[in-house]
């Protein structure tokens, strides 16, 4: 939707780099939208945590009516992957034909634009491309 | 508990390009109070649902707006959102202003207006009832989300999308029954699975369209109703609500379980009843998927088993426990703010017997409305029943 | 000294068909490109030197210096090169923006080389451009997009920076008004040009290095046009050296990422002891430097990252450029 430049100020800085909350109380890590409170046990002492990048695609979708700032994108995938931390995001594979993509890809994280807001400021975030050099498992 | 269903009224649900907001409302309210054989100053309250006027209508504070122009000024009014559980929020505080002792009738009504923008605006609308700041913000939309829990049912329970298509054929079935419903074509398992694609696996007619409507139910003091005998006695038995999680990344199948079975247990409790009381279900399926996991969350089925009502007949007019038989979302439409009450007034015309006939089941007398709302955050249980005398 | 520790380099797997492109505005003759590398929608040049610096970022150095060369950054006035450094993860480092012309990766490397010189911590020099031309112009301009990086340090690395000599003239070949968003250019100028002071640039070098042009194993040449490297034979410049590191004709004009991803083409196929000659050139002035392989290079296949490719249709280039072209004069 509409991103104002003070929200994309306030937004945009964090989609620059991957990373993830970790609680200091339980230890659960949590995506990056949960810096108030720990979605499990409640406590507020939350750090956050670099992520390597590195995580397997666990589900997806393909999507093929998109909202207004993905016109032209589609179809496009987008997915939950667990990250080799432990933690589950949301993101777009890109990249790749969704008829190549499955539950169980290897998949590493990349910078790339998202979408514009409407006073011209281009939001950055992450989105996944294909892990080429993930170890292909034995035959 | 019990609270008096004293009238009910609903639009046509589908795309009324010469009607408003206001229009809409106006019309469930006179309907509704016309069957309560109320006047606007009978209304000691009114509860408007509605999610998203700001964005599809350029207008706010339709609670405000809805008491203006049904007539019900001075009673007080405020608008209800809890996203697509909005009208059964709306109902639930209607309840529970009943139940409080400080109110005799007040109205609760629904309305959504969707079509004014092209559909494209539109999703973008409905995306803000989920995260969009963070989670949509990464190119989900609402059916893109749920499309990833229809994909870890299956995968988790070995299902193929041929077992959930099911759930659309029997939607489609009643919908074609239903005159007030948006979509009125009957479809074959084959016909489903040939849609269009909208959001891998979900298919078009796993879908449900954008719709304009607006629903309405006079509620009352139990003895209010009781002393109108010649009137329908039908009753709210239970009313139970729930929040879940904010965002389809930490929404587990268990938790869409949760979402349903711990209200439903508390309103089962409440109502003095058990699942295998109830005789008809309006279960939220604004995408076909949400049906069979519903159907799990309020005892009718064990997990993974779900979907097997719409295939072997057990959730049609004559099964063990009809489910909606109003054609359910997937033809109703989904128009935010009033499906709650939509799926309420429904579950009340098939315990009056007022529904058309070819999609009534005969003698009912227990019925349960179940919504939910936002990627998995909101859940909504009412028991409604007929008493004899 | 300053030595090249790692490279990395990023060309877009997309390639556009100029072809139809020239086929779809009535322009005779032949492609000049085969194909234009062309960025995603969602790529730009901030997400491609991101992907440019992984390589040269993967030796675990951590420069205190970035420099980014772009004729086409996301933004004016906000520093590319200071949201590079935030998506690597490298706080505290400075950044800095060299605008300059299509050649100006060297004058980066010039400016790495100062610094790391005068005892300063490892220097990342990006070069990165999405070069998008409204309608017809692409079938002259040639605009495509990729990025590339290198890593220089005072030492440890494989390839030193050798002597460098310049050569400019004062002309009108390709040049954006400080008004306008979109280049304008005189192609017949650029040919006359690129040739005469590349080849005025070189005589320096070889007064310098006392190496003549033909000696080197590779020359590794900013490419705005097939024809530009036409004009390097009679700069004593043979078509072995120029063998791999060409590609104009095949991805189109890279712009300030061009005269990387020629060097990265040569510093793979190096041995130690070769020594390759970087050609930088943009807006009249050339900028030639010795480049000697001391050791094996920390090689990435540039080659086969080219050879990766996949056939876009013209819907699809319009519709992942159409946001990006600007208004023509």
């Amino acid at each position: 939707m509409t991103v104002s430049a003070i929200e994309f100020s306030r937004l945009g800085p964090p989609k620059l780099r991957l990373y993830a909350m970790r609680c200091t109380a339980c230890n659960q890590l949590s995506p990056w939208w949960e810096h108030h409170h720990c979605y499990k046990c409640g406590s507020d002492e939350l750090v956050e945590e670099e992520l390597s990048g590195r995580g397997e695609l666990s589900n997806y979708t393909v999507v093929y009516y998109p909202p207004r700032d993905f016109l032209g994108q589609e179809p496009y995938v987008v997915g939950h992957i667990t990250m080799d931390e432990g933690v589950l995001l949301p993101a777009p594979v890109v990249g790749v034909a969704p008829e190549d993509v499955e539950v169980g890809t290897r998949v590493r994280a990349t910078l790339r634009r998202m979408k514009l807001g409407h006073e011209g400021d281009i939001y950055y975030s992450q989105k996944f491309v294909v892990d080429d050099e993930a170890a292909v498992p034995a035959a | 508990m019990r609270v008096g269903v004293l009238g009910v009224g609903k639009t046509p649900h589908k795309i009324q390009h010469n009607k408003s907001l206001r229009d809409l409302a106006v019309e469930s309210s006179r309907l509704a109070m016309t069957d309560a054989g109320v006047e606007p100053s009978d209304i000691q309250a009114l509860y408007v649902g509605n999610v998203g006027s700001v964005g599809f209508n350029y207008e706010n504070s339709t609670g405000l707006m809805v008491a203006h122009h049904t007539g019900v000024v001075p009673a007080g009014a405020v608008r209800v959102e809890a996203a697509c559980g909005t009208g059964a929020w709306a109902l639930h505080l209607g309840c529970v202003a009943i139940l409080s002792g400080l109110y005799d009738t007040v109205m609760v009504l629904g309305v959504e207006k969707m079509n004014d923008l092209a559909t494209v605006e539109g999703t973008s609308i409905i995306a803000q009832a989920a995260d969009s700041k963070e989670e949509y913000f990464s190119g989900l939309t609402f059916p893109s989300g749920v499309a990833l829990s229809a994909r870890k049912y299956m995968q988790t329970y070995g299902l193929t999308e041929e077992d959930l298509a099911h759930t659309s054929v029997k939607n489609h079935h009643y919908g074609a029954r239903n005159p007030y419903a948006h979509l009125r074509f009957e479809c074959t398992v084959e016909e489903v699975m040939r849609s269009a694609k909208v959001a891998d696996p979900l298919k078009l007619y796993e879908v449900c369209p954008m719709t304009d409507a607006s629903s309405a139910l006079i509620l009352c003091r139990e003895e209010i109703l009781r002393d109108q005998p010649d009137k329908p006695q039908v009753y709210v038995t239970a009313t139970q609500m729930a929040t879940g999680t904010w965002y389809a990344a930490t929404d587990t199948l268990e938790d869409a379980h949760r979402l349903f079975a711990e209200p439903a247990g508390r309103a089962y409790a409440m109502a003095g009843i058990g699942p295998q009381d109830v005789d008809v279900a309006e279960i939220y399926n604004s995408f076909a998927i949400q049906e069979p996991l519903g159907i799990e969350g309020l005892g009718f089925a064990e997990p993974g088993k779900g979907w097997q009502g719409a295939a072997d007949g057990s959730t049609w007019i004559d099964g063990k426990v009809a489910v909606n038989l109003s054609g359910g979302l997937l033809c109703k439409g989904h128009p935010l703010g009033a499906t709650g009450a939509t799926q309420a007034v429904d579950i009340v015309e098939q315990l009056r017997g007022t529904a058309p006939p070819d999609m009534q089941r005969p003698d009912s007398e227990i019925g349960i409305s179940a919504c939910r709302g936002g990627p998995g955050a909101v859940g909504a249980i009412h028991i409604y029943q007929r008493l004899e005398g | 000294m300053a030595e090249i520790l790692r490279y990395g380099a990023y060309v877009p797997r997309h390639r556009a068909p100029l072809g139809e492109i020239q086929s779809f505005f009535g322009r005779p003759g032949r492609p000049r490109s085969k194909a234009l590398a062309t960025p995603s929608l969602d790529e730009d040049a901030l997400t491609m030197a991101y992907e440019a610096a992984q390589d040269a970022l993967s030796g675990g150095q951590r420069p205190g210096t970035l420099i980014a060369v772009s004729q086409s950054p996301p933004f004016r006035l906000r520093k590319l090169a200071a949201t590079l450094a935030r998506t690597l993860g490298l706080d505290g480092v400075t950044p800095l923006d060299v605008a300059g012309h299509g050649g100006s990766l060297l004058d980066g490397l010039a400016l790495a080389e100062a610094i790391v010189g005068a005892g300063g911590e490892p220097v990342l020099v990006v070069a990165s451009d999405h070069l998008v031309s409204y309608e017809e112009r692409v079938c002259d301009t040639l605009s495509a997009g990729a990025a590339t990086a290198f890593l220089v340090g005072a030492d440890g690395g494989f390839a030193r920076l050798g002597p460098a000599a310049r050569a400019s003239r004062e002309v009108y070949d390709v040049w954006v008004l400080g008004t306008e968003p979109e280049p304008r250019y005189r192609l017949e100028v650029l040919f006359e040009t690129y040739g005469a002071v590349s080849r005025e640039a070189l005589a320096s070098l070889q007064a310098l290095t006392e190496r003549s042009t033909g000696e080197y194993a590779a020359v590794c040449p900013s490419q705005p046009h097939p024809q530009t490297l036409r004009g390097l034979g009679r700069a004593g410049i043979a078509a072995e050296q120029l063998e791999h590191t060409s590609f104009v004709g095949e991805i189109g004009n890279l712009g300030a990422a061009s005269v990387g991803l020629a060097l990265a083409l040569g510093l793979d196929r190096a041995g130690e002891g070769d020594h390759l000659l970087a050609l930088g050139y943009g807006g009249g002035e050339a900028i030639a430097r010795d480049i000697a392989v001391t050791g094996p290079p920390a090689a990435i296949d540039a080659a086969g990252q080219m050879a990766d490719a996949e056939a876009i249709d013209l819907s699809t280039y319009y519709r992942w450029t159409r946001g990006r072209q600007a208004e023509p004069h």
